[in-house]
């Protein structure tokens, strides 16, 4: 008889804390209200039965809200440019990828933290290409060599053209999001390919306490028209945007996604809307919002238990980041950590692997590093099968009782089992420590380096076709 | 310092109530309202600055030691002449136009406030010209802008050459600040200064203006 095997999982919310922190999140929303700055929203939700009053200031009764969490999909599916369907966003499968606007990154020939260049988000994308834990590709970089208007264009055609991976993908406004639009049209060859099987999803912030500016929301609604995912978390840290306490930041932040989802299906019926409201602290010495706190790995687990109590979409998360200003030891234990709670409570889309420094500054070691360390929480989080090929007790009969010379590395069950049985680091260093120092004494930093680099001139990125690449250079171009 | 030594302990603390009734009993004493606030408060806020900038404490505590002194400094207020009471110099701050993000902007004024300048808070979305109208009524010595958007960086430089085309460049210092924004930046487009966080944005501002 088949035993099914335990996954480890973690919760950390009960179901009475769930509701209580929902029913505090429609509370907002219905007594407090918010300022929404974009007319045509503005008009919908008044429209809808939102009391409106001060011009923008709209208060929304909670049966609007519930609606837009029924008629929202329960799953979202992205596809890579070729067409697969490589992340099905339901609960339980957790994908990562890298982050958006770093101003810096770590140069992977010097080490020193510097500029960054658009060239980094092309060397960002094809390593997110050849790396196997990482789902997705964001541009890791706000490069300084590309005019400034158009700077999410540009480094959205980079990535296109150095990964086939799906993006996550910055705009700044209705303007911009249109170009980088056409742009995936052309990669997939038209707009109903790309909503068939789309291969981006946009991610906008509104502001907290409870803004709603103009030019986020016409991302928004375009995005709705276009049935492109879509997330819309806002800064509601702990101590900078929302109260210091964990369940008041939540609570906000939770009813601030909660106005972005009912503009979001007001506008389109069933268009696919990411959850999540990003809840890390604000550092009360730096006044950093932090990246490797242990607080937003915690709010995030219990995002997903609201999830599973109430909400059944899928929710945006953070992982693989740390505030380390090099990748230190610092770096690498802030980075599991999250990574590994990431998994336990089964987040779905996890984005910003990779950075240091709070955000600010990329790292290409830093997402080599963490690829390994996602395939080592996959295989803490897929448990241990209990069955009688794996009880191995005929094995154990075996060896015992064999003769001398009779050990387990030498049976065929060995031979057959360890590649499953057994997690097989390739960056992490087991080796004894003679032959750690006669290949050169490296640490793990040395070690990403040279595996980074390795992938950058080994991996090979299967081209965009030259229509493709010309009908992006032609949107580029275009004033 | 040490005739005011429950005032100066009850400010460091934070403890509103217990401040302001020390200062109405150094009043009442005869003290000079003067000498209050100089060794008072002001030296106290100082001693507090620096305990933030030696990172023993942290900002919620700094801001409320900030906050029990301009609750003392009222008290004070009907003793001096308007004028009277020496500012480490007039600081125009605001968001740039086209962005709406304040926290960051919030708190260097509310840092600068407690270090002994004086501020005038435009808000967020503020653009060039408005910066100018107000610059031409306060006349202040430093201009701080804030930016959190990169988009919304340009406004930045746009401000600059708005303050040169009113004549205004050379009687005023420009710092800027924001999560995208780098000395190089600050450095290309002509600004005087650039701060990384709020703390630094008090202490660049006095070298700028070369006050202690």
């Amino acid at each position: 008889m088949e035993i099914p095997t335990f996954q480890p999982r973690l919760k950390v919310l009960n179901r009475e804390q769930a509701l209580a922190i929902h029913t505090a999140a429609l509370e907002i929303l219905e007594k407090i209200g918010f300022k929404m700055e974009h007319p045509g929203a503005l008009e919908m939700l008044a429209g809808a039965g939102g009391k409106v009053s001060n011009g923008n200031w709209v208060k929304l009764p909670a049966y609007l809200v519930e609606e837009a969490l029924t008629s929202a999909p329960k799953q979202i599916a992205l596809y890579d440019q070729k067409g697969n369907k490589t992340m099905p966003l339901v609960n339980g499968n957790p994908f990562y990828g890298t982050g958006s606007d770093a101003t810096f990154t770590l140069d992977l020939e010097t080490g020193q933290r510097r500029r960054v260049v658009l060239k980094d988000t092309a060397n960002f994308a094809r390593l997110v290409d050849g790396l196997e834990n990482m789902a997705f590709a964001m541009s890791m970089a706000n490069p300084e060599d590309v005019p400034i208007e158009d700077i999410y264009v540009h480094v959205f055609a980079e990535m296109v053209k150095n990964t086939n991976k799906p993006i996550v993908f910055i705009a700044d406004s209705g303007k911009d999001i249109a170009k980088i639009y056409e742009i995936a049209c052309q990669v997939v060859g038209g707009e109903e390919n790309l909503r068939q099987k789309p291969f981006i999803l946009n991610y906008s912030e509104a502001i907290s306490p409870l803004r709603f500016p103009e030019n986020v929301m016409q991302k928004l609604v375009f995005c709705a028209e276009k049935r492109i995912p879509i997330c819309l978390p806002s800064g509601s840290n702990a101590g900078g945007g929302a109260p210091v306490t964990l369940a008041g930041a939540m609570a906000l932040g939770i009813a601030e996604n909660l106005v972005g989802l009912s503009v979001h299906q007001l506008a389109n019926k069933g268009a696919p809307f990411l959850f999540g409201p990003n809840v890390s602290v604000l550092d009360m010495k730096s006044t950093v919002v932090s990246y490797g706190c242990p607080e937003w790995s915690l709010t995030q687990a219990a995002l997903a238990d609201i999830r599973d109590e109430i909400y059944g979409l899928p929710i945006w998360a953070f992982a693989g980041a740390s505030d380390a200003k090099v990748m230190d030891a610092q770096a690498g234990a802030e980075a599991m950590f999250s990574i590994i709670n990431a998994m336990l409570s089964r987040a779905n889309l996890i984005h910003d692997v990779g950075f240091l420094e709070y955000g600010s500054t990329s790292s290409l070691e830093m997402v080599t590093m963490a690829d390994e360390l996602v395939a080592m929480s996959r295989f803490f989080t897929g448990g241990i099968p209990v069955n009688g090929e794996t009880l191995a007790l005929e094995v154990i009969e075996r060896v015992a009782s064999g003769g001398p010379g009779s050990i387990f590395l030498m049976d065929d069950h060995t031979f057959e089992h360890f590649m499953q049985a057994q997690f097989l680091p390739k960056l992490l260093d087991r080796s004894r420590y003679d032959s750690w120092e006669e290949a050169g004494a490296m640490d793990l930093y040395q070690r990403c380096n040279i595996e980074a680099k390795r992938i950058l001139s080994d991996h090979q990125v299967e081209p965009k076709t030259d229509k493709v690449l010309q009908g992006i250079d032609q949107i580029l171009q275009a004033k | 310092m040490s005739e005011f030594k429950a005032l100066t302990e009850a400010v460091v603390k934070g403890d509103i109530k217990t401040a302001i009734a020390e200062t109405q009993n150094a009043l009442d004493a005869g003290s000079n309202a003067q000498s209050i606030l100089d060794k008072g408060l002001i030296a106290t806020m100082d001693e507090v600055g620096e305990r933030f900038s030696k990172r023993l404490i942290f900002v919620p505590q700094m801001l409320r030691s900030a906050k029990t002194m301009q609750e003392c400094t009222k008290l004070l207020q009907p003793f001096f002449q308007e004028g009277d009471v020496t500012s480490k110099g007039k600081v125009l701050i605001g968001t740039v136009k086209g962005d709406l993000h304040d926290i960051g902007k919030n708190l260097v004024s509310m840092m600068m406030e407690g270090a002994g300048f004086t501020i005038t808070d435009l808000g967020v979305d503020v653009s060039p010209e408005k910066f100018v109208q107000k610059a031409q009524e306060v006349e202040p010595d430093i201009v701080a802008m804030s930016a959190l958007l990169s988009t919304t960086m340009p406004a930045m430089p746009q401000t600059i050459e708005a303050l040169q085309k009113a004549g205004l460049r050379d009687k005023i210092r420009v710092m800027i600040g924001g999560a995208p924004v780098t000395e190089k930046y600050a450095q290309q487009i002509t600004a005087d200064s650039y701060a990384s966080d709020a703390g630094s944005a008090v202490s660049k501002a006095k070298k700028l203006l070369g006050v202690s």
